[in-house]
């Protein structure tokens, strides 16, 4: 029987894995901090009266979303900081920064469309009693916004989580690569993957779970 | 109070206000009637520029709204507006609804703001729902907390875009109750609404709008039971 979990070909891998898993975590979390603010100013600046705001940010969008996440971080680590300023970022860094930019074209969208769906009485209350843009955005638009983000960011998360595995090209020690290190030498491939998927899915389903209930509670 | 000159505006090509005349006296309470469509909302929104004004002039208790340098958050904050579908915050409670103008835009500590905002929850009869959260209130004490809300900037006009329009029927006397109190107690208000009897009782003129500008104007009594433009005859015998 080759599908038995206490098989130890399956959990030899395990500390190995797990390993990966913490930098496939680590990149996830800080890269998505910095996504919701690039996101943010994005999904505010799509929504700016002003027509260069607005396009600047609608071009990153576009071009963001209209690229593979490989191809984005190939051209992050070698074509930008090697190849054309010289300047040697880790593939950590290189990763945080690829998601960073990636799910921010993503979360712009989710900031864009919260905010928009807020109704538009609530700004006009707001400024009718003296608040100006800023304070109305802040105490009265933004919250109830953000509670809107709340779920699609979740989902945002199980994305970028994933989007992470082809970080291997560049060299991140992510789940991934550590697995190809690992059966490279010794050649239990399938059992090695089978570990991988499950280590994601331990993440991605209480994930899931989680955010269907919340979505349920908070009433969005 | 305010002075309306020559008051246009526009929505791309469509011309809404087509030059507005009015004036409305300290302490005086105007009703604005017409059709669907003729401008009541525009010309009431016009007056603390939640519209841009196309052309014209509105002076308000001497502000000049078009002049550049003058503070729209300043003007804003003595008028109070009261909008048709409440648009109290929902993440707020009660009692924060009311006090978060005074603390951000006054600068009030939050026990000052709190001083300010209990009696006008008591004035409005709603002093018990202070902690409660708008979804869980009525139509009519939505409304009611938005005019305690609007109060609490102790505003020098307030403005009322069709009040009870939204209300049970049997909701809107508590409403119009507050109204008529704030009326007596010397509140200049501009009041769009189709409550004859309010209009009667509690206006001080009325102002017939049509396709954008004013028809007729003059004593509610008069324009009611005695209307002297054919316009504001069939729409009086449509809507009474
Ligand atoms: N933001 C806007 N953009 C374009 N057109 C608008 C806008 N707001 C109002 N209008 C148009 O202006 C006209 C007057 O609207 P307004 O809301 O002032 O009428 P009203 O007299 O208040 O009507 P009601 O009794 O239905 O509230 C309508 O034809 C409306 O479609
Ligand atoms: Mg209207």
């Amino acid at each position: 029987m080759i599908f038995t979990i206490m098989d130890t070909a399956y959990i030899k891998s395990l500390p190995f894995l797990i390993e990966g898993l913490k930098i496939t975590v680590s990149i996830t979390i800080i890269g998505l901090f910095f996504g919701m603010i690039i996101g943010s100013l994005a999904g505010l600046g799509k929504l700016s009266k002003n027509k260069f705001i607005r396009g600047f940010w609608s071009v990153y969008v576009e071009v963001v979303r209209g690229t593979p996440i490989l191809a984005q971080a190939l051209f992050l680590y070698y074509g930008v900081s090697e190849d054309l300023i010289g300047l040697n970022i880790t593939s950590f860094t290189a990763g945080v920064i690829a998601i960073a930019v990636n799910a921010g074209a993503y979360i712009a969208e989710i900031v864009r469309g919260a905010v928009y769906s807020i109704d538009k009485g609530q700004h006009e209350a707001g400024r009718s009693m003296g608040l100006t843009e800023k304070q109305t955005m802040r105490y009265i638009v933004w919250p109830q916004a953000f509670k809107r983000m709340i779920p699609p960011l979740g989902n945002q998360f199980i994305i970028s989580l994933k989007d992470t595995s082809v970080f291997s090209v560049i060299v991140v020690h992510d789940v991934v690569f550590m697995a190809k290190e690992y059966y490279n030498t010794t050649f239990e491939i399938f059992e090695t993957l089978v570990m991988v998927c499950l280590l994601y899915l331990c993440i991605t389903i209480p994930t899931a779970l989680y955010l269907n209930r919340l979505e349920r509670k908070l009433d969005v | 109070m305010i002075t309306v000159k020559n008051l246009h505006k526009s929505f791309g090509d469509l011309e809404v206000l087509k030059g507005i005349d009015a004036t409305v006296e300290e302490s005086e309470v105007v009703c604005v009637i017409g059709p669907s469509g003729s401008g009541k909302s525009t010309f009431l929104r016009c007056l603390n520029l939640l519209e841009d004004i196309t052309a014209g002039e509105v002076i308000i208790d001497g502000a000049q709204l078009t002049d550049p340098t003058v503070n729209i958050n300043e003007v804003r904050s003595q008028v109070g507006m009261v909008f048709q579908h409440f648009n109290l915050f929902p993440h707020r409670t009660v009692l924060e609804n009311i006090t978060l103008g005074p603390i951000k835009v006054k600068h009030l500590s939050e026990k000052e703001a709190k001083d300010v905002a209990l009696p006008l929850l008591d004035k409005v009869g709603l002093s018990d729902k202070a902690d409660d959260y708008p979804d869980s209130l009525s139509g009519g004490q939505k409304q009611r907390v938005a005019i305690a809300r609007s109060l609490a900037m102790n505003p020098k006009v307030m403005l009322f875009d069709e009040p009870t329009s939204a209300l049970d029927p049997e909701l809107v006397g508590d409403v119009l109750e507050v109204m008529k109190d704030l009326a007596e107690e010397g509140m200049t208000m501009v009041v769009v609404t189709h409550e004859m009897g309010f209009a009667k009782e509690v206006g001080d003129r009325v102002l017939f709008m049509d396709e954008g500008v004013i028809m007729e104007e003059g004593d509610p009594l008069q324009i009611f039971d005695n209307p002297q433009n054919p316009r504001t005859q069939s729409f009086l015998s449509k809507i009474l």
